[in-house]
């Protein structure tokens, strides 16, 4: 995974971008949404900043196993309203 | 002086360079090792552990022996192959690993003693009285040359670069795989390690497409050329991760002139040939023992005759080829020692064979080299009967002249994914199970014979252009014919007694012998891995090119087990020794990361500020007029602040402008009180939380208006702050009307502070802000005008003075600042700025840690307030309420005097060793008259209680009294005044 690519500015190299956190998906109190993850093999879906570009803030979804990125969007898509 | 050689890759022109002092000529184009072999010289070094006398082996970067200095103290290069040294006129060359000569070592006396050193000798012998009192004396006579005293290597360049189709080695392979792939119309890149492309077709008497080698290659250079692809030569893969590879271009063959190229390729064909190798037998490292395709190298390219009079040992049916092409360049080939059972295979290799018998050369078969006489330089070569190792005969010699075989170079094919697969007809791995992105093709993936090299290379291109999207036809494999196929039989040592294992080497470079695996393995570690630690087979410059599969393979013989279920060590990036300093780049001193400097930054240097980092800012921590040391100077700055006033630089302070209709709404998410309750015109003091419920970080938040507020956050914390808001209102507050601007750089904060400060600012100020500054209670602030530029003044204290915070645009600062400095406020730096908010209990970074929560720092109050923001949730944790947790107290010392340092452990006796906190922060405050402290103590620990400081490494035990956190004006009438 060197690349990701960005919805406002193209593929670019990882190094611009920083990850942030991988979501929360262990439960729905507020001790299991800080605390617990349930870890996958094929899917991990992470929150980055393209912090040294356009400073979006993207949901990614990708392979931990291969390091393939299977999704990026906008994180604010989708995102609670 | 004789007639110039003549090679493909010298000129009759001659230079001059010192080896050891001495001067030697060599000829334009010559390597450092090519020209000393010229020059008759066979000793180019010694080796690391038993310091035996060694010379050139190969005429490659796998080269194990020949290591050299270049250059003269202190700007000195160490562990130069010799083999790769383009030399230049008047280069200075020493050899390594000797004192205090090359001929005469006084180390090599350990050579009388090799017995005792074997694998793990160090580590067994040096234990009484500990291994610390001998490692000085093993330090100096270990390593591979010495470290030069400083760097004075040019500053490589990084050049980023993409590609569909990168391809690894420029022999037939990587030609065939360039041009087929540039034909379907794929961007290629092209890197060979070599300065000329062709690899083994500059040798072999090849024709393709009925023209010979040197003119198909040509041919095909100048197609590449016109389909835009680049070639680039001196240029190595030297490693890459996740889809970057990294091509380290070094022409001159040392660190120097590096350029590093960060290439994209969509996809790699790797194309990077094989690697000959070694067999051992007893004094194989002799200097005249040579790899045979080294020998063919050095007479091709250089002119250079490595032996007159040589022996050829091999297992293989090139070795015949190789002897005739040897002969023909002039050497007398004594005799051709072929360890396979039965004669040569290929019927080219037999007419060879029976036309070198007829003139004089010894073939014999299932016969084997058993040891090198010579010690300095080989005489003879000892061989016998595999069958019957006791039937030897001499033969004399001036070289000996061994191919093993070749060991694929697969180390750019198993990064990543893929593995390896042992091929029983090579005696060696190959790649399989390559990931979607990567092709191995050529020698590099065992084809030993140009037809199928090339096939394997048109297959490779066609299929990495195809992933890079350029699907074509599968274009003809040209017609070749070249060298037959080897057909090899793997043949790793010769026969030898226990005794003479110690100097079958393997692995030159780390004295590595047999002796030394099968010591290694009777000592249990029989897994490669551990072999490799153990005796450091495969360490060094050559990272197991030279001697790893056969080290592996000949610890397979000696537990009984198959070649491939021993394996062989992994292969690490990079391929070649790369410089620190190149991987550096630019990035190295002042280039390091960029600076942040304030709109004052001049002013603070041309007033012999000492300058202090906070992340990329650079803030004045004293001022040298003040005192010659930091603790000195902010005592006389902090000092005056209380009896006049000061004025500090606070422009790194980090400013976010969050405006919007829901501004407010937000605000009260992100900070543990409400911002919604501000009045336009007020601000205050808020902090945040981690969504764990932690202190994340404080500041002032000011309400400029209805729907536009001001957050300050800390220097240190800005850009995580930004981000922070950024990402709640991209996530949870993703459809609120909100904006976030990070103004920090848009205005620049001169604080004034002390009882002056007032009187000051309004002489400075003018009439129109009179009445304001008169006005402005404590947290008040007003927007206004100076000099035509905006200012906001807000009457805020870090320090428990009468203080204002000067918001001001950049423009003014320094016509702000110079006003008050006329004025008689002395400017004050980060020493003093600590000494003042220390004595009032204001937090910084070192109680804001990460670790402590909103209850741990006295903020209770704060959270009854009882709203709903980010981290409240996890408040109410067991674990946070625990009676031994942390709470914010003072410490002050008992005798009223002592010192004490953050950092120090708290217990409550003196020999106790359970801690019960920690000192935070500390410093001599000028005001109380003696040092104070910040400290996290159990909740159980009693104010007034005496604690112990423990601190055993600054020896600054003493004992303190617990007090309260604010030290001085505890009712702050001084900053309400």
């Amino acid at each position: 995974m060197s690349r990701l690519v960005c919805p406002f500015c193209g593929p670019r190299e990882l190094r611009e971008f920083e990850f942030h956190k991988t979501l929360p998906n262990g439960g729905d109190t507020p001790f299991e949404r800080v605390y617990l993850r349930v870890d996958s093999l094929t899917l991990s879906v992470e929150h980055w900043q393209h912090l040294h570009g356009c400073r979006g803030w993207l949901h990614v979804e990708r392979n931990p196993s291969t390091g393939e990125v299977l999704l990026t969007r906008l994180a604010r898509i989708g995102a609670a309203s | 002086m004789s007639t110039p050689r003549k090679g493909t890759r010298v000129s009759a022109d001659t230079l001059r360079f010192t080896f050891d002092g001495r001067p030697v000529t060599g000829q334009v184009g010559d390597t450092a090792a090519s020209a000393l072999l010229a020059a008759g010289v066979r000793a180019m070094g010694r080796s690391v552990k038993y310091r035996r006398l060694r010379g050139v082996m190969t005429a490659g970067p796998e080269e194990p022996n020949a290591l050299l200095t270049v250059g003269a103290a202190p700007a000195i290069v160490p562990n130069v192959p010799a083999t790769q040294l383009k030399l230049t006129n008047d280069m200075v060359l020493e050899t390594q690993n000797r004192w205090p000569g090359l001929r005469f070592d006084l180390t090599a006396l350990l050579q009388l003693g090799s017995s005792y050193f074997g694998a793990g000798f160090y580590y067994k012998t040096f234990i009484l009285p500990k291994w610390r009192f001998w490692e000085g004396l093993i330090r100096r006579l270990a390593g591979l040359g010495k470290a030069p005293g400083r760097c004075d290597l040019p500053a490589p360049s990084w050049e980023h670069a993409h590609c569909d189709v990168l391809v690894a080695g420029a022999g037939p392979a990587g030609l065939a795989a360039a041009l087929s792939a540039a034909r379907n119309g794929a961007r290629v890149v092209l890197a060979e390690r070599e300065p000329l492309v062709g690899g083994e077709l500059e040798f072999e008497a090849a024709t393709i497409e009925g023209r010979n080698a040197g003119e198909w290659t040509c041919a095909a250079l100048g197609e590449l050329s016109r389909l835009g692809a680049r070639v680039l030569t001196d240029t190595t893969l030297v490693g890459g991760s996740t889809g970057e590879m990294v091509l380290h271009t070094e022409p001159a063959g040392m660190a120097g002139a590096a350029r590093m190229i960060k290439i994209r390729p969509i996809s790699l064909v790797v194309a990077t040939g094989a690697v000959e190798r070694l067999i051992a037998f007893v004094d194989n490292d002799r200097p005249g023992v040579f790899l045979l395709g080294a020998a063919e190298r050095y007479l091709a390219r250089y002119g250079v005759r490595v032996g007159q009079r040589v022996v050829l040992f091999a297992n293989h049916d090139r070795v015949y080829l190789s002897a005739a092409r040897l002969a023909a360049g002039g050497m007398t080939i004594a005799a051709i020692i072929d360890t396979r059972a039965s004669a040569a295979q290929s019927p080219e290799a037999r007419r060879v064979a029976a036309e070198l018998a007829a003139r004089g050369t010894v073939c014999l078969v299932a016969h084997a080299v058993l040891a090198a006489k010579g010690r300095s330089c080989v005489k003879a070569a000892v061989i016998a009967p595999i069958a019957n190792s006791t039937l030897t005969q001499d033969i004399a010699c001036d070289a000996i002249l061994v191919s093993g075989g070749w060991g694929p170079a697969i180390h750019a094919s198993l990064q990543e994914g893929g593995s390896k697969r042992y091929e029983d007809t090579l005696g060696a791995f190959v790649s399989t199970d390559s990931p979607h992105w990567r092709v191995t093709a050529g020698s590099a993936q065992g084809a030993m014979e140009l037809g199928a090299t090339l096939r394997q290379g048109v297959e490779a291109g066609v299929a990495a252009a195809a992933q890079a999207g350029h699907r074509g036809p599968m274009a003809a494999v040209p017609a070749a014919s070249g060298d037959p196929t080897p057909h090899l039989q793997p043949f790793w040592r010769s026969p030898a007694d226990e005794q003479q294992e110690k100097t079958q080497f393997v692995d030159p470079q780390n004295d590595v012998s047999v002796a030394d695996l099968r010591v290694t393995l009777a000592e249990g570690f029989i897994d490669i891995e551990h072999v490799k630690r153990y005796t450091a087979l495969g360490f060094g410059t050559d990272q197991a090119k030279f001697g790893g599969q056969l080290g592996a393979a000949i610890v397979a013989e000696l537990l009984g087990e198959p070649v491939p279920s021993v394996g062989t060590s992994r292969l690490r990036p990079p391929f070649h020794p790369v410089t620190l300093r190149s991987l550096a780049g630019h990035r190295v001193g002042a280039q390091l990361r960029p600076a942040r400097v304030t709109p004052l930054h001049d002013w603070h240097v041309a007033n012999n500020a000492e300058m202090e980092a906070m992340g990329l800012w650079l803030r004045p921590r004293y001022y040298r007029a003040n005192g010659g040391n930091p603790t000195d100077a902010g005592i006389v700055e902090a000092g005056r602040v209380r009896t006049k006033g000061g004025i500090v630089d606070g422009s790194t302070l980090g400013k976010i402008e969050v405006a919007g209709p829901d501004a407010a709404a937000f605000l009260d998410a992100m900070y543990l009180s409400k911002a919604s309750t501000i009045k336009v015109g007020r601000s205050k003091y808020m902090v945040n939380l981690r969504e764990d419920g932690m202190v994340l970080d404080d500041g002032i938040v000011l309400r400029l208006a209805e729907d536009r507020f001001l957050a300050t956050v800390s220097t240190g914390h800005t850009d995580h702050m930004v981000s922070h808001f950024e990402h709640y209102r991209e996530t949870e507050w993703a459809n609120a009307r909100l904006t976030l601007t990070d103004v920090t750089d848009a205005w620049a904060v001169i604080v004034v502070a002390g009882p002056e400060s007032r009187a000051v600012l309004a002489s400075l100020l003018g009439s129109q802000w009179q009445e304001t500054l008169a006005r402005l209670r404590h947290m008040d602030f007003a927007c206004g005008h100076h000099a035509g530029r905006e200012l906001t003044v807000l009457r805020a204290s870090f320090s428990g003075e009468l203080a204002f915070e000067l918001h001001c645009r950049p423009a003014i600062a320094r016509e702000l600042w110079d006003g008050l400095v006329g004025a008689g406020l002395a400017p004050y730096g980060l020493e003093a700025l600590d000494i003042l908010r220390l004595e009032k209990g204001y937090l910084v970074s070192s109680e804001l840690n990460g670790q402590t929560t909103p209850f741990d720092l006295g903020m209770d109050g704060l959270v009854a307030l009882g709203n709903p923001c980010v981290g409240r949730d996890l408040l109410e944790r067991e674990a946070f309420h625990a009676p031994h947790r942390g709470r914010l107290v003072g410490v002050r010392a008992c005798d009223g005097k002592s010192r004490f340092l953050g950092g120090a452990q708290l217990t409550e006796d003196a020999v106790t060793a359970v801690s019960v906190g920690f000192i935070t922060s500390s410093a001599y405050s000028p005001a109380v008259g003696e040092w104070i402290g910040l400290a996290l103590v159990s909740r159980e620990v009693a104010l007034g209680k005496m604690l112990y400081v423990r601190d055993p490494l600054r020896g600054d035990n003493t004992t303190v009294n617990v007090v309260s956190p604010v030290h001085y004006d505890p009712k702050s009438d001084r900053m309400k005044s």
